[in-house]
């Protein structure tokens, strides 16, 4: 069982780790989208230090040592972080390769344009509009 | 820019019937090789517009390109091969091209060959067309691990499309409209010759495969090294597994 300094440095960290991820939101540092798992974990924590016989409970119906499952209940948390940032990432690879895209064909759309006002410069007829963007 | 002089058999000249063909060339840091790519291309395919994508490359791969007579497109930043021939695919959407083929700028296809992957897109017969080094008559054989490499690789591409595939990882190819605008919106990453085989069947897009003779390469090296080879491989096969378990993807309407 823990002792009231041991609940009080924990209390002080969970805290400290929700109050720091809604200053770094505040700050516009990090987006809210992104702050969610951050939220849960500083709650998840808060929950188990104002509740420590939870964590008793649980790992008797699991029947598991307190120690494994405490390392176990870790890893699935880092593992779920790790792969919400593996889809953010993927996302966002994915939204880079069209912007370059896009700006090599404007780019060269331009030139054309360019070239064809140089040899046409008064009136030059209407240019057929461009597609508009796939979405991908 | 083709030295060699082989007994080709008379063909009937190509017909496209108003149809416009584009030639992709991706390229990266190719320069030294480009310029004979592209003037090979203009002599030997000169029914079709050649388009060079420089992906971001340090040297002069993209004066090089124009000098020769390509029309260039330059990416801002290295994409990658796929990234690359994307943009090709992209290009040749919005620009109305009925055809779309994929060349290899550091000169190890054959620019008189491309007639033949364009025959059976333009009679109908097929989607999309790869020129394969394995099919006979002009059939040719790859070396030591290379060869299982792909040997594997095409028993997997069968398995999984159910065709006989014998050269899932030749870039020499080429595809009709369907294709342009598939490949304009969906585009493998990673290892796209064999995984965009399986994404086209997938979509239910008519696969071909035609006799292709390759040159050795003329400058740059495979991006297939053979000490890498077996790591390739697995990452390979996990990606066409992979692409085959996808979900279709929904096509957008065509704009009239």
């Amino acid at each position: 069982m823990m002792n009231w300094t041991q609940r009080i440095v924990l209390l002080a960290l969970a805290l400290s780790m929700l109050g720091l991820t809604l200053e770094l939101i505040r700050r516009r540092r990090l987006r809210e989208e992104y702050a969610v798992l951050w939220v849960c974990t500083g709650i998840m924590i808060l929950v188990f230090v104002v509740m420590p016989n939870l964590l008793f409970i649980l790992s008797g119906w699991l029947q598991l040592d307190r120690t494994v499952l405490m390392t176990f209940v870790c890893f699935l948390f880092l593992a779920a972080i790790v792969m919400h940032y593996s889809v953010v990432i993927s996302k966002h690879s994915e939204r880079e390769k069209h912007l370059a895209q896009e700006l090599a064909l404007l780019r060269d759309e331009l030139e054309k344009l360019r070239a064809e006002m140089r040899e046409a410069p008064p009136m030059p007829a209407a240019p057929k509009p461009r597609p508009p963007a796939l979405r991908t | 820019m083709d030295g060699e002089q082989t007994t080709q058999p008379e063909e009937t000249p190509l017909s496209l019937s108003g149809r416009r063909a584009l030639v992709v060339v991706p390229a990266y840091n190719e320069a030294d090789a480009i310029g004979r790519t592209v003037r090979d291309l203009r002599r030997h395919a000169p029914w079709a517009d050649v388009l060079v994508v420089n992906d971001g490359s340090v040297d002069d791969t993209g004066e090089a390109a124009r000098a020769a007579g390509a029309k260039v497109v330059d990416l801002p930043v290295n994409l990658g091969i796929g990234g690359a021939v994307q943009t090709g695919y992209r290009y040749a959407y919005e620009n109305d091209y009925d055809l779309a083929f994929q060349f290899d700028g550091d000169g190890q296809h054959r620019a008189r060959l491309l007639q033949e992957l364009a025959r059976p897109i333009l009679a109908d017969e097929a989607d999309m067309v790869v020129g394969s080094r394995f099919l006979k008559p002009r059939g040719m054989t790859a070396r030591g691990s290379r060869r299982v490499g792909i040997t594997i690789l095409a028993a997997a591409v069968s398995l999984v499309t159910g065709l006989r595939i014998t050269d899932p990882t030749s870039g020499f190819r080429g595809g009709g409209r369907r294709v342009i605008q598939l490949f304009a919106q969906t585009y493998p990453q990673d290892y796209p010759e064999p995984e965009s085989l399986v994404l086209v069947h997938k979509q239910g897009l008519r696969l071909m495969e035609v006799p292709a003779t390759m040159r050795r390469r003329r400058g740059g090296v495979s991006s297939i090294s053979t000490l890498r080879g077996v790591h390739y491989m697995a990452k390979v096969l996990l990606a066409v597994l992979m692409e085959a378990l996808k979900a279709p993807v929904q096509i957008e309407e065509e704009l009239a």
